[in-house]
């Protein structure tokens, strides 16, 4: 028996856990289609509810950007925050507790495998998007646009991984949590509309999830005559706080998760 | 014959009291708060924020907004009666491992089916109602409980209840052939969503696809729902055609589904047990 | 990366238990799962945990893998304590349950297995080459590359078996590993075991089970947990023993009315259990002497039911539990189940 170093655990659990995450994106067709299908259809009722309303063109962009987003937030819910719960259900969880890893390296090693694969079937939404709706982008913006969206990315997977370890308290309730957090952020985030159109509390309080204003941000960028909510460069800054902040809160739920779990029993261990 | 018929109730009543009890969220308050409340009332804000944003609440697109939300509001019926319903059997098999003994029981299957998605149907009612007190109280729609033409609003309700168990039954019996096909109910509500006339006119969508709305009973009892409700202060999706003439399209729409829905089911039927999916393993 | 390797001192025991105690609470009411459990188990040991369902075995074994905070006493793994020297004891340890659905189905046995090694640090070379061999010794070779979803039970527990073998941890732990298992499934799981253990004498097994059979056949030393307590432990000989100056009676009758509580109260009769097989009634006793059998009979007589079949025989574990507890294993897992 050899025993390794912490550090090498970490990046071997990171790589070993997005694994699957990579390559059930070949295995498993079918959820390519739900998640891509999903967030086309949903644009293309959006699009087609401002084309009744006589919006102008710029909406439908927003759109288009909005359903992009939708697939991370998707699988930030689905494939993130309830996972731990599906893992406590077949043992799978207790299997990662016992072992020399953290339940952080696992988790971000679901994260960097989503992530990795979301960003394709994003992209795919956004071109196929704009090519059906005839959308055009300001392209002076796009750089700081990606670099917005990374932002963006990591501040929303730390929030992830934060659900994940609080979605385990609810344990068979995670889905319906999942559930009850999607429409509505679908709402409170903007993602069909300008943020701004919330009023200043309301977005204010949205703001908590990442995708408010980094989508809000991207928007600005990338659509001229956006409505603003804040200016990019403060809804940067503080996409870019919530990155350490979620993380952090993260790790203080999973070590919350972790001792609770080993003084009650049940947390992560299989149902029975 | 008689027998055969109180045999028949007998088990469409067990299975909606089975379904009831199993996905009933009257009395779980999460459950209730998440399905019947948060939900549909998030869809509706949605649209009711795209309006604003565009026509800044101007009294001549009040029609279009109370189109919205009754739309919005009956479309819970799809959502629990198609997505739900069919994510529930695929769990009954998939997670369960139930639905083989609920196949071989001595009451028909399709029998048990459609009492499931009555219960579901069912359930579905309490976000209808919740959305349009949120649309009459809170975005001001000019809806009056005391003016509305129930008996319009009932036939047509019972006659997409029909179309819509016709399509969610086979829709989960099509979908037993999957390992991954959890998900499929709800892309497929999704998918009527575009098709049902909830949100936008049929009209605006591309020409094939309107004309293919156009079968789709789901336009017509939307049109019906909303006339019934309001009579003339909504959009109306067909000003062209009386309400009599809509209930008569409906009607055969309504007919259309259900043969196409029976043979469908027949043939899926048939494949289910020769290619043993009723038992199969899914990865749930 | 240089690996680092924990010296195996031989005398310090693989695991040790001083009144060692385990409550749960909830606001309905308080179990006590375990209490005052003192055991030590050699390095190199094939130990079991014997018991019915609920007496305490699982909550043992996740007290030691670290699953599971302890209300009351110590325990040391490997001489770690599980409480304090948690994270350090996860290098040395690993579990496989009877029954085990962890994983993801969308993987091959291969790769499911290559995950799991990760999360010890293992190189993926090295990891390869030990799921392969381990693979081909359990005969899972073939369905290397086929989807965890295709797999049987069987095939399944043993890949599980696989897992837990392939990070050679100091002790590892086992719990109900054959449970609704083929015979052959199992016997290829037991074999296994074996032969891993003698790859190096100072690898420690801790089985928990409720086949007495197994547990005969396999274990080095065997701890009978009842009701949270430690009843008993010893090697299968020695609790055998215990039952080795009764005389050993099964009994086959055919169905009638009730009768043990009434052969428990034959004077002589030291412990009696009951099973039913194939429509026939089979009687376990343990008899002070031959003297008891006429009473025993004249009592089945006087109850009007007939006698089938009648046969003395050598001691088991079984009949080391019933004599201990009172009753069978069987009928503890009933009343269990039934409270």
């Amino acid at each position: 028996m050899t025993q390794y170093s912490p550090l090498r655990i970490f990046f071997k659990t990171v790589v070993a856990r997005a694994y699957p995450r990579v390559i059930a994106t070949w295995r498993q067709v079918a959820w390519i289609f739900f998640d891509m299908a999903f967030p086309i259809v949903g644009s293309l009722a959006m699009v087609l509810v401002y084309q009744g309303l006589h919006a102008p063109r710029q909406y439908l962009g927003f759109v288009v950007m909005g359903g992009a987003m939708l697939a991370f937030w998707q699988n930030v819910l689905w494939s993130m925050a309830t996972q731990f719960s599906w893992d406590r259900g077949n043992g799978t969880l207790e299997l990662y507790t016992i072992a020399p890893t953290t339940f952080e390296a696992v988790l971000l090693g679901m994260a960097v495998g989503s992530m990795i694969t979301t960003t394709i079937r994003a992209g795919v939404i956004l071109v196929a998007g704009s090519l059906l709706f005839g959308i055009s982008y300001a392209s002076g913006g796009a750089l700081a646009a990606i670099g917005v969206f990374l932002l963006t990315l990591a501040a929303l997977y730390c929030l992830g991984m934060l659900l994940a370890s609080l979605f385990l308290f609810y344990g068979r309730e995670a889905w319906h949590l999942a559930t009850a957090l999607q429409e509505p952020v679908n709402f409170l985030s903007g993602l069909y509309f300008p943020v701004r159109a919330l009023g200043s509390y309301v977005a204010g309080g949205a703001s908590l999830v990442p995708m408010t204003l980094g989508l809000d941000a991207m928007r600005q960028l990338l659509l001229p005559g956006t409505p603003v909510f804040i200016p990019v460069g403060l809804e940067t800054t503080i996409v870019a706080i919530q990155v350490p902040l979620y993380a952090v809160l993260a790790g203080v739920a999973l070590r919350f998760l972790e001792t609770r779990a080993r003084s009650e029993g049940k947390l992560v261990t299989r149902w029975e | 014959m008689g027998v055969a018929i109180a045999r028949g109730w007998q088990g469409y009543w067990a299975a909606v009291r089975l379904g009831w009890a199993i996905s009933s969220n009257w009395t779980r308050p999460l459950l209730f708060i998440v399905y019947s409340v948060l939900r549909p009332i998030s869809m509706a804000l949605i649209l009711a924020v795209m309006y604003a944003v565009i026509t800044h609440n101007s009294a001549a697109a009040r029609p279009y907004l109370a189109f919205l939300i009754i739309g919005t509001a009956f479309w819970s019926f799809i959502q629990e009666g198609v997505s739900e319903f069919a994510t529930g059997i695929l769990e009954d098999r998939g997670r369960y491992h139930v639905l083989k003994y609920t196949y071989l029981a001595p009451l028909d299957f399709p029998i048990f089916l459609v009492g499931r998605a009555t219960s579901k149907l069912a359930s579905a009612s309490a976000s209808v109602v919740i959305v349009l007190v949120v649309g009459t109280f809170a975005l001001g729609l000019p809806i009056n409980a005391l003016a509305i033409d129930y008996p319009l609003l009932v036939v047509a309700c019972l006659l997409a209840f029909v179309a819509i168990m016709a399509f969610s039954v086979t829709l989960s019996m099509v979908l037993l052939a999957g390992r991954d096909s959890h998900g499929y109910g709800e892309i497929m509500a999704q998918f009527l969503y575009l098709f049902s006339g909830a949100i936008f006119p049929i009209s605006l969508l591309p020409g094939p696809l309107a004309w293919l709305a156009a079968l789709s009973p789901l336009g017509y009892w939307l049109e019906l729902c909303r006339r019934a409700i309001l009579h003339g202060r909504v959009y109306e999706m067909f000003p062209q055609l009386s309400d009599g003439e809509v209930l008569g399209r409906l009607v055969l729409a309504v007919a259309g589904t259900l043969v196409l829905g029976y043979f469908t089911y027949l043939i899926s039927d048939r494949m289910a047990r020769r290619r043993g999916y009723i038992d199969m393993e899914s990865n749930w | 990366m240089a690996g680092t390797s924990p010296s195996s001192n031989s005398s310090r025991p693989a695991v040790e238990t001083r009144q060692l105690g385990r409550v749960y609470k909830s606001r309905k009411d308080v179990v006590v799962a375990l209490q005052g459990v003192d055991l030590s188990v050699n390095q190199g040991e094939l130990f079991g945990v014997l018991g019915p369902n609920g007496a305490g075995k699982t909550t043992l074994i996740k007290i030691l893998v670290t699953l599971l905070l302890p209300s009351s006493g110590q325990a040391w793994v490997d001489g770690l304590d599980v409480v304090t020297d948690y994270r350090a004891l996860r290098h040395r340890i690993s579990m496989v349950s009877g029954g085990e659905n962890a994983g993801y189905g969308l993987l091959r046995v291969r790769e499911q297995l290559w995950l799991f090694s990760q999360l010890y640090g293992m190189s993926s070379s090295a990891a390869r080459s030990r799921i392969d061999e381990l693979l081909e010794r359990l005969g899972l070779a073939e369905v290397a590359n086929r989807k965890i979803t295709g797999l049987s039970s069987g095939m399944r527990q043993k890949m599980s078996l696989v897992r837990g073998l392939m990070t050679d941890p100091r002790v590892i732990f086992l719990d109900e590993p054959t449970v609704a298992l083929d015979v052959g499934a199992a016997r290829d799981v037991r074999t296994e075991v074996r032969r891993w253990m003698r790859e190096d004498p100072t690898r420690t097994v801790i089985l928990t089970t409720h086949y007495m059979q197994e547990a005969d056949e396999l274990c080095d030393r065997v701890a009978i947990v009842n009701r949270g307590e430690v009843i008993a432990h010893g090697t299968p000989q020695a609790l055998k023993q215990q039952v080795d100056e009764d005389v050993i009676v099964d009994l086959q009758l055919e169905p009638g009315r009730p009768l043990l509580d009434a052969l428990r109260a034959v004077e002589g009769v030291g412990a009696a259990s009951a099973r039913e097989e194939d429509g026939i009634d089979r009687f376990s006793l343990l008899l002070a002497d031959d003297a008891v059998l006429p009473r025993v009979l004249s009592t089945v007589e006087g109850s009007g039911r007939r006698v089938t079949g009648l046969i003395r025989r050598q001691p088991t574990l079984e009949d080391a539990f019933v004599k201990l507890v009172g009753r069978s294993l069987h009928e503890e897992d009933s009343a269990e189940n039934g409270a």
